[in-house]
């Protein structure tokens, strides 16, 4: 995946984390951690799951909501997810 | 058994949020009823409400706590931070197993839920929050969580008489010793498309659409059905020898309760269940008729409550019935479902404190089947006959779910 496409992705990750939480997006960077530097609870966490499902028409099995917790961690998922998913098309 | 008196107060009703104000606007005879405005009315045959406009939940909450809450919940919340504030409770004495809280609710988070069903059905985005937010028992809960109040949690729903449920079971916990102090009453806010559609279908509600103010006129012949209204009424219960060693300001004492059931149909009400109600708050305060100077009414304005209502307070006082004034505030409130019967409740005692009784706004024609004295020609002193200023506040709900709550001036 190239990096515009990362970058576009981060964006509307980053429009998710804003609506869900209503933090400022300049507060925002791949490292920025939901819960120990946006104060989300693990109901919060499940609703910006949610909407990156939803955006991405993505699923995230339950055992990877831990590693979604991060910025960066999330962006990497959703990539991985649609890398993996165009490979089984074209495949 | 122990002594329950009222120290704290907050409420949030479309006549304000200040208690002075709002006592002062019901005593002026005012109304807050106004139309709609924020969804579609063209289906709806009524399209008019109480909203508490002025309500602003960015002064109570930031935005992301905003978002977690149901409005039923922010209304309650903000009114208990009121309340505990107007009883000038400290962080220990909140923060205790000694501090309950027991709310009434019809709805609960009702407009949480028709956002979840909404994007069910592909209106909007679907939450993980839906579940905390529209639960019946979210207001009662976040109460406690926000104020580390550690004692019994409750909430009941018993339609209209929800708020004087929990005022009562609240009252008898103290009285019987099992906690020291309570958080109480009740909320409602139910003013969303689909429960105004539901309630349309029942033509219970007033459809004088044009005239807001007049629209509900309970006990006069032209009445033609209540005002749907949302709200909340929050009052602080507490042992009398607490709010004494605290030195707290006692605004009443809450000395007798009961509720009954009709046991005799789904939304018809029966006289003899509400008659029974009385009689039995009469006895839990060990007081006899003719100690009642008030009744503050259920008096919806439906043709069947207004009528079942006045029946039965004949049955209970018989020919003194009409020398005792009873006064219904919905016409200035509208029906606050869950909440009407703790708002009531805090009119009530307001009118022992300051000896004035709230009138009944909008009486135009006598009906033959209401021929009590229903406080019509504007706020008025409570009897001057001896003895304490004693009142009862009724609170008469579907399902055929009564409770009365007895009122008493504070002496030691």
């Amino acid at each position: 995946m190239n990096e515009e496409a990362v970058a576009a992705i981060e964006s509307k990750v980053k429009d998710i984390v804003v609506d869900v939480l209503r933090v400022n997006r300049s507060e925002l960077n791949p490292s920025t951690h939901l819960m120990k530097d946006l104060g989300a609870d693990s109901l919060d966490a499940l609703d910006v799951a949610l909407a990156v499902e939803k955006t991405f028409n993505i699923k995230i099995p339950d055992e990877s909501l831990s590693s979604f917790l991060t910025i960066g961690d999330i962006v990497r998922g959703i990539s991985q997810y649609e890398s993996l998913s165009r490979a089984i098309i074209s495949g | 058994m122990r002594r329950v008196v009222v120290t704290g107060i907050g409420m949030i009703t479309p006549l304000g949020m200040e208690c002075e104000s709002v006592w002062s606007a019901l005593c002026a005879g005012k109304s807050g009823i106004s139309k709609i405005e924020k969804f579609d009315v063209s289906e709806l045959k009524s399209t008019i409400a109480g909203i508490c406009h002025d309500f602003q939940a960015l002064e109570f909450f930031d935005e992301r706590e905003k978002l977690r809450l149901d409005r039923a919940s922010q209304l309650a919340l903000a009114a208990a931070t009121v309340a505990t504030r107007d009883a000038k409770l400290d962080d220990r004495e909140l923060d205790s197993y000694d501090t309950g809280v027991i709310l009434g609710t019809g709805y609960g988070g009702i407009e949480s839920t028709e956002e979840g069903y909404g994007s069910y059905y592909g209106h909007g985005r679907r939450s993980a929050i839906t579940v905390p937010k529209a639960m019946s028992n979210a207001a009662a809960s976040n109460i406690s969580i926000r104020f580390k109040s550690r004692g019994p949690n409750m909430t009941i729903s018993t339609a209209c008489s929800s708020g004087a449920n929990a005022i009562g079971q609240a009252y008898h916990m103290i009285r019987f010793g099992i906690v020291e102090r309570m958080i109480t009453g009740g909320v409602d806010a139910p003013i969303t498309p689909v429960v105004m559609d539901h309630w349309q279908f029942l033509r219970v509600l007033s459809t004088k659409n044009e005239l807001p103010l007049q629209a509900c006129k309970p006990f006069s012949a032209n009445r033609d059905g209540f005002v749907l209204a949302e709200g909340t009424g929050i009052v602080i219960l507490e042992a009398l020898d607490r709010a004494l060693e605290r030195g707290a300001h006692i605004y009443g004492e809450i000395v007798g309760y009961a509720s009954t059931a009709d046991a005799s149909h789904i939304t018809l009400p029966d006289s003899e269940g509400e008659s029974e109600a009385m009689r039995g708050a009469l006895k839990d305060a060990r007081l006899v008729p003719a100690d009642i100077q008030y009744i503050n009414a259920h008096g919806t304005a439906t043709k069947f409550n207004d009528s079942s209502e006045t029946k039965a307070i004949k049955q209970v006082f018989g020919e003194r019935a009409y020398d005792i004034p009873v006064s219904s505030i919905k016409a200035a409130l509208g029906h606050s479902m869950g909440a009407s019967g703790a708002v009531e409740f805090i009119a009530t005692i307001l009118a022992i404190e300051r000896n004035l009784m709230p009138p009944t706004i909008n009486y135009e024609e006598p009906d033959p089947e209401c021929d009590l004295d229903y406080v019509t020609g504007g706020a008025r002193p409570l009897s001057t006959r001896e003895g304490l200023r004693t009142a009862l506040s009724n609170s008469f709900g579907f399902g055929g779910n009564n409770a009365v709550l007895v009122a008493r001036q504070y002496a030691e």
